[in-house]
């Protein structure tokens, strides 16, 4: 690729980072989505663990979940919404008539939502030092990056299969994007080890590569859930998880220029 | 002159339906062939198929069965570089809602590749030629339906499209934006010399854009042809009105060359002829010769409204011709 090329196909990339940036910062739903509710949900849980007097690896079991589920909510959310704003605004036929790659869309709101979540999770762990005295350096830079690598490749993950049923059932499917992230919440064990859930619920959760980012961050908080090779199995299952959705997108994006869906959803 | 857009058998059924499956056969067999820098319409009644016509030519959708090929190019298998050199414009121009006119531009502009200082020059340019300048900075929300149709356009020519395609561009404006708009079509085409590629139900917009018209009616287009060859084709030609005194010479008028038909009541006449200023002396000289006295004549000429409804009456004439 000469670098014209490549220049080009990288504005085509951030022209999604734009999109999604400018009507985030418009639009004040999308400042709750960062500031308001990850904040309150954290604090409600937060309060909970100190009425229920645990002790604080407990605390931080609990504290570490609720932060990790912020930060794919928002990340994912993002990778949704590039094509929940066209959906909306009823513009999908300007986005797939321009020749972009759906790589490129998928990378460029994965990449906003990065940002944003991060934002989200050094407000939660400055609050979650300053609050309830967990503090995630503990472990050490290179484990943090890694857990928050695992988050965000989780969360692409999420929004990709978002994306996906949004093209192929259209606004029936725009609820997943809110609802996704709490299906993972109660099998991943956001809360609790996934051990307690009955069957086959613990079986589901090893194929999440959330459950093993969780279990590698918390395993330096005193935890072992008896998972081998966390890492391994959690960017192998998440690498796969997005080769699968790449290629699952392009079928469906091909399936809806096929069926008129595209059309249907920008009328 | 080379072809820019060449479509063979193209046949769309729409499916529909969980349990209970429907289908609608949109486009039944079309064949289409648009020259170079040509302005080409597809004009048609609601339903006849005609966005779904458009949206298979700049690959938006997939024809079930059929050849598409765009400057040269197979729909099929080179969809994303023929999406490089093609653009299109729908009617309800719908937009990033928050984005203001100047970051909509930017945001389709980087869509098309174009980078840093010379994707601001083009969107500086496309405001200016646009007159986009006092709403640059106002959401697509708040724009009057005549600004987001401007937008539209301006959005339309951001990657210097080679075929441009105009899904029923003037729909619910006002008459004056309207005239508007089409005048600014005229303006893009002829500094452009793109080819242009647009639907419309509008027998007027048609007739004031385009260099040939296609007739679609029920997925199937009827004829193809300039606006004065169809109304050739449904012959119901011009028509002479003259008022009169006296007697008009009917057999001769029968015989008259290009008379179509004629009807006389209460000293008026009125003649269908194939055209009207060819015949106009001879007919108004032979009544005249034939002793009625001539108070006044008028020569009106048929729209392709006329022939519009023509068509729309039904497919069993003999209308079903290639001009």
């Amino acid at each position: 690729m000469s670098s014209s090329n490549l220049q080009k196909a990288l504005t085509q990339i951030w022209a999604f980072v734009f999109k999604n940036w400018i009507i985030a910062k418009r639009n004040v739903f999308a400042i709750f989505e960062i500031l308001f509710w990850p904040v309150v949900g954290f604090f409600s849980v937060g309060f909970l663990t100190s009425f229920l007097e645990l002790d604080p690896n407990k605390t931080g079991f609990i504290l570490i979940g609720i932060i990790s589920m912020s930060v794919i909510q928002v990340c994912q959310i993002d990778v949704a919404y590039v094509l929940l704003y066209d959906l909306w605004s009823k513009s999908l036929k300007h986005t797939f008539i321009a020749p972009v790659q759906s790589f490129q869309l998928l990378l460029g709101s994965w990449l906003i939502g990065v940002v944003r979540s991060f934002f989200v999770f050094l407000l939660l762990s400055v609050f979650s030092s300053l609050a309830f005295g967990l503090d995630f350096l503990q472990p050490g830079i290179g484990p943090l990056v890694l857990f928050l690598l695992g988050l965000f490749l989780t969360a692409a993950s999420v929004g990709m299969t978002v994306c996906i049923l949004l093209l192929l059932f259209g606004y029936m499917a725009d609820v997943a994007a809110w609802s996704f992230s709490g299906l993972i919440s109660l099998i991943c064990g956001i809360y609790y080890p996934v051990f307690i859930l009955p069957f086959p619920f613990p079986q589901i959760a090893q194929a999440i590569p959330l459950t093993y980012f969780l279990a590698y961050f918390r395993s330096f908080y005193g935890f072992d859930e008896g998972f081998k090779n966390v890492l391994a199995w959690g960017f192998g299952l998440a690498g796969l998880y997005i080769i699968v959705e790449a290629i699952l997108f392009k079928v469906v994006l091909h399936r809806a220029r096929r069926t008129g869906v595209l059309i249907k959803l920008s009328e | 002159m080379a072809l820019a857009i060449q479509a063979e058998g193209i046949f769309k059924t729409f499916r529909s339906g969980w349990w209970k499956k429907r289908e609608k056969q949109a486009l039944k067999g079309i064949d289409l062939q648009i020259e170079e820098k040509e302005i080409f319409g597809i004009l048609g009644p609601n339903g006849a198929g005609k966005t779904t016509l458009l949206s298979i030519l700049c690959t938006l959708l997939l024809p079930d069965r059929g050849n598409v090929h765009i400057l040269g190019m197979d729909s099929l298998y080179d969809g994303h570089q023929i999406r490089k050199r093609v653009n299109m414009v729908s009617g309800n121009a719908n937009f990033l809602w928050s984005l203001t006119v100047k970051e909509n531009l930017h945001y389709y502009g980087m869509l098309y590749g174009l980078t840093g200082k010379e994707r601001e020059k083009k969107v500086e340019t496309l405001i200016d030629i646009f007159n986009l300048k006092e709403h640059q900075n106002i959401p697509f929300d708040e724009l009057s339906t005549g600004m987001k149709q401007r937008l539209s356009l301006a959005k339309s020519v951001i990657n210097d499209p080679e075929v441009l395609f105009l899904d029923e561009p003037t729909a619910g404006l006002d008459p004056d934006v309207s005239i508007r708009i089409r005048k600014e079509i005229l303006s893009i085409h002829r500094e452009r010399g793109m080819t242009v590629l647009l639907t419309t139900h509008n027998m007027k917009e048609a007739e004031y854009l385009c260099g040939r018209i296609a007739f679609l009616k029920e997925g199937e287009i009827l004829t193809t042809g300039t606006a004065e060859a169809l109304k050739r084709i449904v012959r119901i030609g011009d028509q002479i009105r003259i008022e009169f005194k006296g007697t008009i010479p009917e057999d001769e008028l029968v015989r008259a060359d290009g008379v179509i038909n004629f009807t006389i009541s209460d000293h008026l006449c009125e003649i269908i002829v194939d055209e009207g200023e060819k015949r106009l002396g001879a007919l108004v000289a032979m009544i005249a010769q034939g002793g009625a006295q001539i108070k006044k004549v008028t020569l009106g000429q048929i729209d392709l409204e006329d022939v519009f409804v023509e068509f729309a009456k039904g497919t069993d004439s003999d209308m079903g011709l290639c001009v």
